[in-house]
């Protein structure tokens, strides 16, 4: 999938910025863009600063240094967190699992009037019949579908996905993977967290993979890489341990 | 068998601590569901202990200012949100799980020290806790019972945002939701309901209400509208059941509601055991 390309305009760029906790940059990065019909996946090891980097690209923190440029006003992010981090223990059908990212779109979390759009996501996700069945005796394949409908009704300009095919057997990967595809095509910007680099392979145009500082409270940096680039070094890093 | 005018007579009197207890119930059962989804439900035990610290500042220094319906109920106000500001404070902070404990001790212990040396405000105290001996005015059931109704339709309206800050809180902080300010918003819907409970009917039928109908209906919902109106007809049941128990048995209403809760709930989960 990776490949050259040209994008005039980005959404979201970082020349340069830092990101952390508590005056303590987590990571740092340069040269990092987001764009329409791009994927770019995020690799790097736990506690890496993955999901520190996700938030700034979002706006939800601040860079401690540089900046982050906005190429759209009103940009809107979606997010599909992982099936497994769901409660199993709150009652909900696979209508509510659906419903609950374009219920975080509108100010009290009324959804009657999107219903049918995510009706729609749900169809072209094939899991339409799930509607109505409990949510917690579903499949792994099942449920993150359910849920990747959801994000999708939500007609976000970039749509994170945090590990999409954790737990889930060859066919629901292939299945998911395939859609994700198709969304690119589609204009949708996604960015994927995976420790998997089959995934990012068949998913991802770029690699922004996070190197974990050598001391604890030096941040880590982020290298940008093609995704055979990663698949090359990872299978000689493997090789060599 | 008592006789049917003998009910009648009962109710004519208790009819205020009747609708008031059926309001906490509705309230109560919705909240509930909630608080127990959360896994809050060491919150819901220590917060009765801070209203309890308000009433008894309430009882030893009263505001003659105040009408005598508020004289309590101001200062307990009063305490319930100093609590929830330092609830909210300690989850922005994370600073651990030492303060709900904290909260239940301190507020078990304050609240009859300040009245230590005042035998008739020490029973109004026992009172408060136990359920026993309260009796409401149809002033106090006029300010209650709307309270108690508004808070539950209010949290069973938003049942999707609870929903959804329980379930996957990084796709609300994507949309721009405030993680912190719903949090708060919860806490205060909920100390609505033990505050308005507690003052009005004690603590037992507040935690009862809070607890029981929720436990009971959740082993079979589906869906979380299903559960609050299991939660609701539940509360109802477990009202009218106790008010029967205690005038045929000459028992506490408040301890008659919550064994009989208890009973039910416990045959519910080993029926839905056996079910599912």
């Amino acid at each position: 999938m990776a490949g050259e390309y040209s994008d005039p305009q980005p959404l979201v760029e970082v020349p340069h910025g830092a990101f952390g906790y508590a005056k303590r940059p987590v990571v740092r990065v340069d040269g990092l863009r987001l764009s329409s019909g791009r994927s770019l996946g995020l690799f790097g090891p736990n506690g890496s600063g993955k999901t520190t980097l996700v938030r700034g690209l979002m706006g939800l923190l601040a860079p401690m240094e540089g900046h982050v440029v906005r190429n759209r006003e009103n940009l809107r992010f979606g997010y599909l967190p992982q099936h497994r981090a769901l409660d199993h223990t709150w009652p909900m059908s696979g209508l509510d699992a659906a419903t609950m990212a374009v219920s975080a779109q509108t100010p009290w979390g009324r959804v009657g009037r999107v219903r049918a759009q995510i009706l729609e996501a749900m169809r072209t996700l094939g899991v339409e019949d799930l509607a109505n069945r409990s949510f917690s005796g579903l499949s792994g394949g099942q449920q993150q579908r359910l849920l990747l409908a959801g994000a999708v009704a939500c007609k976000p300009d970039i749509l994170v996905l945090d590990e999409p095919t954790e737990g889930l057997d060859v066919r629901s990967r292939r299945n998911l993977l395939g859609f994700l595809r198709g969304t690119l095509a589609a204009g949708l910007c996604t960015v994927i967290i995976s420790h998997d680099v089959q995934d990012i392979l068949q998913a991802c145009d770029e690699v922004a993979w996070l190197h974990p500082g050598e001391d604890i409270d030096q941040p880590s940096t982020v290298e940008m890489i093609s995704p055979n680039d990663l698949a090359e070094r990872v299978a000689q890093l493997r090789r060599a341990s | 068998m008592t006789p049917l005018s003998e009910y009648v007579d009962t109710i004519r009197v208790v009819y205020p601590s009747l609708v008031t207890a059926a309001a906490l119930g509705i309230g109560g059962g919705i909240v509930g569901t909630f608080v127990l989804l959360r896994r809050e439900a060491l919150l819901t035990l220590a917060m009765p202990q801070v209203v309890a610290v308000g009433a008894a500042l309430g009882m030893a220094f009263p505001w003659q200012i105040l009408p005598p319906e508020w004289r309590t109920l101001a200062p307990a106000l009063g305490a319930v949100i100093i609590a929830v500001l330092l609830l909210a404070w300690s989850k922005r902070q994370r600073t651990g799980n030492w303060l709900l404990p904290a909260l239940y001790i301190g507020g078990l212990s304050l609240s009859f020290l300040i009245i230590a040396h005042s035998g008739e405000h020490v029973i109004e105290m026992q009172n408060m806790f136990t359920g026993m001996d309260v009796t409401m005015t149809p002033q106090q059931m006029a300010i209650s019972s709307p309270i108690l109704l508004a808070a539950g339709s209010l949290c069973a309206l938003l049942w999707r945002r609870w929903l959804l800050f329980a379930q996957a809180p990084a796709v609300a902080e994507a949309a721009g939701r405030r993680t912190n300010r719903w949090e708060t918003l919860f806490l205060c819907i909920l100390a609505v309901i033990l505050l308005m409970g507690t003052s009005s009917l004690g603590a037992v039928m507040v935690i009862a209400m809070l607890f029981l109908p929720a436990a009971t209906a959740l082993p079979w919902a589906s869906r979380v509208p299903t559960a609050l109106l299991l939660s609701m007809i539940f509360s109802l049941i477990f009202l009218v059941a106790g008010l029967i128990l205690s005038i045929e048995f000459a028992l506490p209403l408040s301890q008659s509601v919550g064994g009989f809760g208890f009973c039910c709930l416990v045959i519910s989960h080993a029926a839905a055991r056996v079910w599912k």
